[in-house]
């Protein structure tokens, strides 16, 4: 992006490219079925993000040459630094849900603060399955938290990027860029098949990443009653801003130690020798 | 200065991709819409200067929106009915349409990295992604029941 003339090229190019996604998407609109004990929602963000992905030069790029001009490397840069621009409109959609609600949601505190200690759950689940599958340390990245920007930061300042740990948190980060907004959007309907109430979907739903509450939250709610799905919103919206406020403090003082001590006991039980990821 | 218009002409540009998927999607008229857009992009710009005016509080320009527009449509604040029906002329999901398409393209030269890692992270992160969401989900379950809530 040397000059001005090519900077506007680049916004032409993805304006034009994400408004044929939108239109698109939006034509397509709502789908629900039934799948075992729950139902899918499928949004029109769904089908976005998988036509976003299809549209670079790895996938159709390759295929179509023309579209490899159109959704070249600096517009796939430039989209990068638009999904920001582009999640404050929502935030602030996010904020005319908890305003009213505000009564609510301060009744709902103790469960909204607690229920933060519960992002560690991933450390007693894919712990030991990271290490039955045969990673060694890497496993401590991979499975200390959901890996977003905050936890890659810490791990790659403590043990270094390039470190095993820094390896697995790379990992699981990268898996939860590309795949975490489907991931969340096909379970965010499909978990009310387990019996747990909305609201404490909806408070789960609130990882520390703007997209994939948004993915788990909005398909909850448009799996539920209208008078409860603007309170799992709400409650949602303010579980992640409680995140992005907690998530950091929680990763350094329970997280990392704990992730620590589970893998020097369950490693000499179940570790493989010589694993590698 | 400068910096904030280059924001905000961006921020144009995904309020006319909104208006114009909220048209196809929901049959809202895009130009009925423009005044809520347009309060709705101020909020936009001006968690944009707050975070640029606080460099050292890590809380992201999403959540400071927000914060803003809770606070605005709180009950008790006179803000609230004015503030809520201006801007529920923008659907909610109407916005997240775009996000998704632009998070989509964004992740386009990463997908080469990911071939390169090992079929062993696709299923540990399936199971972190649960472990993370389930973890919490059953705490709030049993605290809102504790509460009477649920």
């Amino acid at each position: 992006m040397a000059n001005e003339k090519s900077m506007t090229k680049v916004l032409i190019n993805a304006f034009i490219t994400v408004l044929f996604i939108v239109i698109i998407s939006e034509l397509i609109g709502i789908n629900k079925f039934a799948v075992g004990l729950g139902t899918v929602t499928l949004l029109p963000m769904l089908y976005a993000v998988i036509f976003g992905m299809l549209v670079t030069p790895g996938i159709l790029g390759k295929v179509i040459a023309p579209l490899k001009k159109i959704v070249n490397d600096d517009v796939i840069e430039f989209a990068g630094s638009m999904v920001m621009m582009a999640l404050l409109p929502l935030g602030v959609k996010y904020g005319t849900l908890v305003g009213p609600n505000i009564v609510k949601i301060i009744q709902a505190g103790p469960a909204l603060l607690l229920q933060e200690l519960g992002n560690i759950g991933t450390i007693f689940i894919a712990m030991p399955i990271a290490l039955a599958l045969g990673m060694k340390r890497e496993a401590v990245g991979a499975t200390v938290s959901i890996c977003r920007e905050p936890t890659l930061g810490v791990i790659g300042e403590r043990y270094g990027i390039n470190s095993p740990e820094g390896t697995g948190v790379l990992g699981t980060y990268m898996m939860g860029t590309v795949f975490g907004t489907i991931f969340f959007g096909l379970l965010g309907s499909l978990s009310l098949g387990t019996g747990i109430h909305p609201y404490a979907l909806a408070m789960a739903s609130g990882m520390g990443s703007g997209s994939m509450m948004t993915a788990a939250s909005s398909s909850l709610a448009a799996a539920v009653s209208p008078e409860m799905a603007d309170t799992v919103l709400a409650y949602a919206a303010t579980s992640n801003m409680l995140t992005g406020v907690t998530g950091l403090y929680v990763v350094i003082f329970i997280s990392i130690p704990l992730v620590n001590k589970l893998y020097s006991i369950l490693e000499p039980k179940i570790g493989k020798k010589g694993g590698n990821i | 200065m400068t910096k904030t218009l280059e924001q905000f002409k961006l921020l144009i540009v995904v309020g006319i991709l909104i208006l114009i998927g909220q048209q196809v999607g929901f049959g809202i008229n895009a130009f009925q819409s423009i005044p809520g857009m347009i309060v709705v992009l101020l909020i936009a710009q001006l968690s944009l200067i707050i975070k640029g005016a606080l460099p050292n509080l890590k809380f992201p320009a999403f959540a400071w929106a927000t914060m803003i527009s809770l606070l605005l449509s709180m009950p008790f604040m006179p803000t609230a009915n004015w503030f809520l029906s201006t801007t529920g002329q923008v659907n909610f999901l109407g916005t997240t349409t775009p996000i998704l398409a632009f998070a989509g393209i964004s992740v386009g030269n990463k997908l080469g990295a990911l071939k390169k890692m090992s079929w062993k992270i696709v299923i540990i992160a399936i199971f972190v992604f649960i472990g993370t969401f389930f973890g919490s989900a059953i705490i709030a379950q049993l605290v809102l029941k504790m509460q009477g809530i649920i």
